[in-house]
């Protein structure tokens, strides 16, 4: 084999010659930090501990079933979710007739807050990155017609998973259906929203409870639930790379069997009752060998539990990456879905949705949710992949590659038990800061053509051809919600709703099971805000602080002589102002309404920073109101307002009318994030001055401020 | 807007509520342009005889002991009183980029949205120390817009606190609990110019750690010489999450100003920080003149380049310098 291994060395150094180079060049850096060779041969694969296993045997490397794909392929499960709970319902009962096989429904950013529809700060938010539910009529009509004892159902719930829940099982108690034969899963993963997403209510540590309360309350009534959904799909989101995305997956899985096992439970009575829920990108390999790694990895770490075979396989739902979407030339979206999609399946993901070509814009139509479901159907269908189990094992790459990821996500799942476990780790900002340097990263490699994206950095098309883009009237959803909840509360018997709040209270603080006195509040129809505020009187709303990465632009930049060049060029720019003007040129980067996605923001605040800004940094969560007057405070050139969940149309003019009641209508106002096309004009014209879509390079933005801002 | 309007409009718009003027004058006092500085000179001359009515408090303190979370409750507190509440917060520039990224606003959501609060993130421009140059004029001028009370908050790395308690009447340091070691670690510098120790976080189970660092301090503070000998320093503690010792905070600086102002101590105190700011400033301004006249800077960096290349000694070169300025001072000044 060595000598062989000599013949082919030489060939390949003869072969790439010309190019002067040899075949030492040829190794390349993921972004994981893992080099890559040439080529891979059985020595790579001598000796590893994770080789020579069978599906549906610990450690479930090959897949949690034994027979996998060749029984039964995976379930087809799009998420999905808008406007009011009778739109959604007939969006659901459209797509169960055109081949899909489970549910899983998107909630809007006011009801994952534990905000009802009539909160003021929700005004932009109903019905907009999913649908609104506010009590469990709502959660009845989202349901009508769909039997919930033959229907597996996964909702995205995190933050007010109390009520949601509760609303589920007493709506299909009205359905006549039974708790235990109620199937389907919970996110409920709380640990990765102080990391990420940021829909959360409640400080760690009462979240911490509530998950236990609903562990506890499933094993006991509903055996057929999964309780959790450990997520690392946000991480990815946000920028986390295959190795992050599977050891803080990982470390919180491990987090959440501490703290059943603390709340009295068995380990064997609730492991097999957790799942998981990946986020799949474009490196095809490296995916479908992180979801091998995490099997790996999470049946060693049940192991140490003493958990049995059936705790130990870890099953997976799958999505395919929102982050590699792109609103330039978006057509192209549908061929990395199918990649991401066949890295998911070729992984072994027991369920996959596949995102829409135009989600990087907007909200998918049915022509685009129909191509994204198709894209699995004919994978399945088609493709003929699921003819046998774990067709890539034996892979020289795909073995070495796995063997590494779990090295890797090893040594950071040591480095976060040693720091106390993942919530103490989170409270410490350790992974976050991970995360958020390797978005800045990748980000800046992308602006810089070192990682190509076809439309965007390389290919780009002369003149975009308009795309159409699903559009919700947020104000109609708000009044319709509105209505409804007058009617309810005028309707209820509002003294037993206000026993079983108070009780909800005396749970929170005396301890009892929470979601057992939820369901009691949910029958006699207390809402989804009145749950939540019952919680809060007692647990607190939480804050995060907002801190962010900076250097790690500008370092990047200078890896390469033409990257440094260029970024001196802009930064002059901005030192010359400063200079000029006597101070330097400042930006607030906002988040308004409840839209908690802020790895876009970070990385831009970080950029303007990197290139001497100065800035601010909003809260969270913030209203028009709020912002404005910290623009006029902090006497700013710019407000740059990041917007991922489609709240922009209302939140942004009223933005502009606040600073024009100050009289600093002169405060520029740019807008990056998910805008759809269509909505351009609108906000330009109530005086948007920029509009950035995905895929914007930072250094463009940098500049073109600098364009913007006259002497004055 | 503002470079159109006379420092009378302006300062008249200020003295009105004018949030957006107030605003925009602090950033003309906070330019480094010469070009800005006649007319912050104008503004600060108009509004001097108006200001002295209110309280200038510092607040101090390592990152993640609190101080946000106690500037949101006690700036709260005040203004469920009817006072009207600012707060300038200093942050470090980077110094590679000269940019910033501005205070962390999570911990005071409340007061950010109040009317009644102003709140001004300053970066420090590479300042040594981390206090903004121009912050004793920023004060002032937020003095003159009617806040009843003016917090500056800087994070404390150092020498930053002794700065700003050079620009604020009564000084707080905020303290994570704990003993021993995190003890030890608060400088006896900074100690000396505090005139209240706020150990923040004193809920749950740090409580008791709390008070144990409590008392601790206390005693530290007795055996230190008083910083005023009307003052005896003082440590709190607080839970500025629950909203808890807020009160006693305010009566301790309530305290301080009725001991203060009814011996004429106050005033004496913010005379000889003007002054010394005053002296301050003309040595950092002559300095800047020295330095910047053409000769002397080519002699210097002639001489310098001797002293990296080891011809000349740092002593020797230290002295030919000198000489030299001192020539050129006696010579050039107009008779």
């Amino acid at each position: 084999m060595d000598e062989k291994l000599d013949q082919w060395k030489k060939l390949a150094n003869a072969e790439v010659k010309k190019m002067g180079k040899t075949v030492e060049d040829l190794v390349t850096k993921t972004l994981e930090g893992i080099d890559i060779k040439a080529l891979y041969t059985a020595q790579d694969t001598n000796n590893l501990e994770t080789v020579d296993s069978l599906p549906g045997i610990s450690p479930f490397i090959r897949g949690p079933k034994a027979t996998m794909y060749t029984a039964r392929p995976w379930t087809i499960r799009q998420y999905a979710g808008f406007s009011t709970a009778k739109e959604s319902n007939a969006f659901y009962r459209k797509n169960l007739a055109a081949g899909q096989k489970g549910l899983s429904v998107a909630f809007d950013l006011a009801t994952h807050r534990g905000y009802d529809s009539d909160n003021p700060r929700v005004e932009g938010d109903v019905g907009k990155a999913g649908v609104a539910i506010d009590s469990v009529e709502d959660m009845k009509v989202l349901f009508d017609q769909i039997p919930l004892d033959q229907m597996s159902v996964s909702m995205t719930m995190n933050g007010a998973v109390i009520p949601i829940l509760a609303f589920f099982i007493v709506a299909a108690e009205e359905q006549g259906v039974a708790q235990a034969l109620l199937t389907g899963t919970i996110q409920n993963d709380i640990l990765k929203e102080y990391l990420c997403r940021n829909t959360y209510i409640y400080p760690p540590k009462p979240s911490m409870r509530i998950i236990s309360d609903i562990i506890e309350y499933c094993s006991n009534n509903m055996p057929r639930y999964n309780t959790i959904s450990i997520s690392g799909y946000h991480m990815g989101e946000a920028g986390a790379n295959c190795v992050q995305q599977v050891a803080f997956t990982i470390a919180d899985g491990i987090e959440y069997i501490k703290a059943a096992i603390n709340a009295g439970l068995q380990i064997d009575d609730f492991a097999p009752r957790l799942s998981f829920f990946f986020g799949i990108g474009m490196n095809l390999f490296m995916n479908a060998a992180m979801l091998r790694a995490a099997r790996y990895l999470w049946s060693d770490a049940v192991e140490q539990f003493g958990g049995n075979e059936q705790s130990k396989a870890l099953r997976t739902h799958s999505q395919t990456s929102g982050w590699s979407l792109t609103e330039q030339d978006p057509y192209n979206n549908i061929i990395r879905t199918t990649i991401e999609a066949l890295s998911a399946t070729l992984g072994g993901t027991q369920s996959l949705h596949t995102n829409a070509y135009d989600e990087a814009l907007g909200l998918p139509t049915d022509f685009s949710a129909r191509i994204a479901r198709n894209t699995q159907i004919i994978l399945q269908e088609e493709s003929e992949i699921c003819k046998t189990v774990d067709p890539l094992a034996g892979s020289y790459y795909v073995e070495a590659l796995t063997d590494t990821i779990i090295q890797e996500a090893r040594k950071i799942i040591q480095q976060i038990d040693k720091a106390g476990g993942m919530a103490k780790a989170i409270e410490l900002g350790i992974p976050k800061r991970m995360i958020e340097e390797a978005a800045a990263e990748t980000q800046s490699q992308i602006d810089q053509g070192k990682r190509v994206i076809v439309g965007v950095n390389k290919y780009k098309l002369q003149k975009e051809e308009a795309v159409q883009v699903f559009d919700i009237d947020n104000l109609a959803v708000r009044e319709e919600q509105i209505a409804s909840l007058e009617k309810i509360k005028l309707t209820r018997n509002s003294a037993a709703v206000k026993e079983t709040l108070d009780n909800i209270r005396v749970v929170a603080k005396e301890g009892g099971n929470l979601l057992e006195a939820a369901i009691d509040a949910a029958r006699v129809r207390a809402t989804l805000g009145e749950i939540s505020e019952a919680m809060e009187d007692v647990f607190d709303r939480y804050v995060m602080s907002n801190e962010c990465v900076t250097g790690v632009i500008s370092k990047d930049y200078h890896n390469s002589e033409n990257g440094a060049h260029e970024f001196d060029e802009v930064k002059k720019l901005v030192d010359d102002y400063a200079n000029n003007e006597g101070r330097r040129p400042r930006i607030l980067i906002a988040k308004m309404g409840q839209d908690g996605h802020d790895r876009g923001a970070k990385v831009i605040a970080s950029a303007y920073s990197d290139f001497g800004f100065d800035v601010d940094l909003s809260p969270l969560f913030s209203t028009p109101d709020e912002i404005a007057k910290l623009a006029v405070e902090n006497d700013v050139h710019f407000v740059g307002v990041s917007s991922l969940a489609a709240g922009h149309k209302i939140l942004v003019p009223e933005l502009i009318k606040k600073l024009h009641a100050f009289g600093r209508g002169d405060i520029k106002i740019i807008l990056g994030g998910v805008i759809p096309p269509q909505d351009y004009e609108f906000l330009l014209a109530s005086g948007v001055a920029k509009i950035y879509g995905p895929g914007t390079p930072m250094i463009k933005c940098v500049r073109e401020a600098m364009e913007q801002l006259n002497p004055q | 807007m503002i470079n159109t309007m006379s420092a009378d409009d302006i300062v008249e718009e200020i003295l009105k509520g004018n949030r957006a003027i107030l605003a925009k004058a602090m950033t003309v006092i906070e330019s480094t342009h010469t070009k800005h500085h006649k007319l912050a000179g104008e503004i600060l001359d108009k509004i001097m005889p108006l200001i002295g009515k209110a309280k200038r408090i510092g607040i101090s303190g390592a990152p993640g002991a609190g101080k946000s979370t106690l500037l949101e409750a006690l700036g709260m507190y005040l203004i469920s009183k009817g006072l009207k509440v600012a707060v300038i917060a200093i942050d470090p520039s980077s110094r590679i980029s000269g940019g910033s990224i501005l205070a962390d606003k999570t911990r005071m959501t409340t007061l950010l949205g109040d009317y009644n609060a102003f709140i001004r993130p300053v970066p420090s421009g590479g300042h040594l120390g981390g206090t903004s140059r121009r912050t004793r004029e920023l004060i002032f001028l937020l003095d003159a817009a009617g806040f009843d009370v003016i917090f500056v908050e800087t994070v404390g790395v150092g020498q930053s606190e002794i700065e700003v308690a050079d620009l604020v009447d009564f000084f707080c340091l905020l303290q994570l609990s704990g003993a021993g070691d995190e003890l030890q670690g608060i400088k006896k510098g900074i100690m000396e110019v505090a005139d209240l120790i706020i150990i923040n976080k004193c809920d749950g189970d740090n409580k008791i750690m709390a008070e144990i660092t409590q008392n601790m301090l206390k005693n530290a503070l007795y055996i230190l010489k008083p910083k005023h000998s009307e003052w005896q320093a003082q440590a709190l503690t607080c839970s500025a999450k629950d909203n808890i010792g807020i009160q006693n905070i305010w009566d301790v600086v309530d305290m301080f100003y009725a001991t203060m102002e009814s011996n004429g101590k106050l005033a004496a105190i913010r005379k000889e920080q003007d002054i010394g700011w005053f002296k301050q400033q003309i040595e950092e301004n002559v300095i800047n003149m020295i330095y910047n006249t053409q000769d002397i800077k080519e002699f210097y960096s002639r001489t310098r380049a001797r002293v990296e290349s080891n011809t000349l000694s740092p002593r020797h070169a230290v002295e030919t310098v000198s000489q030299y300025i001192a020539q050129k001072l006696t010579s050039e000044v107009p008779k």
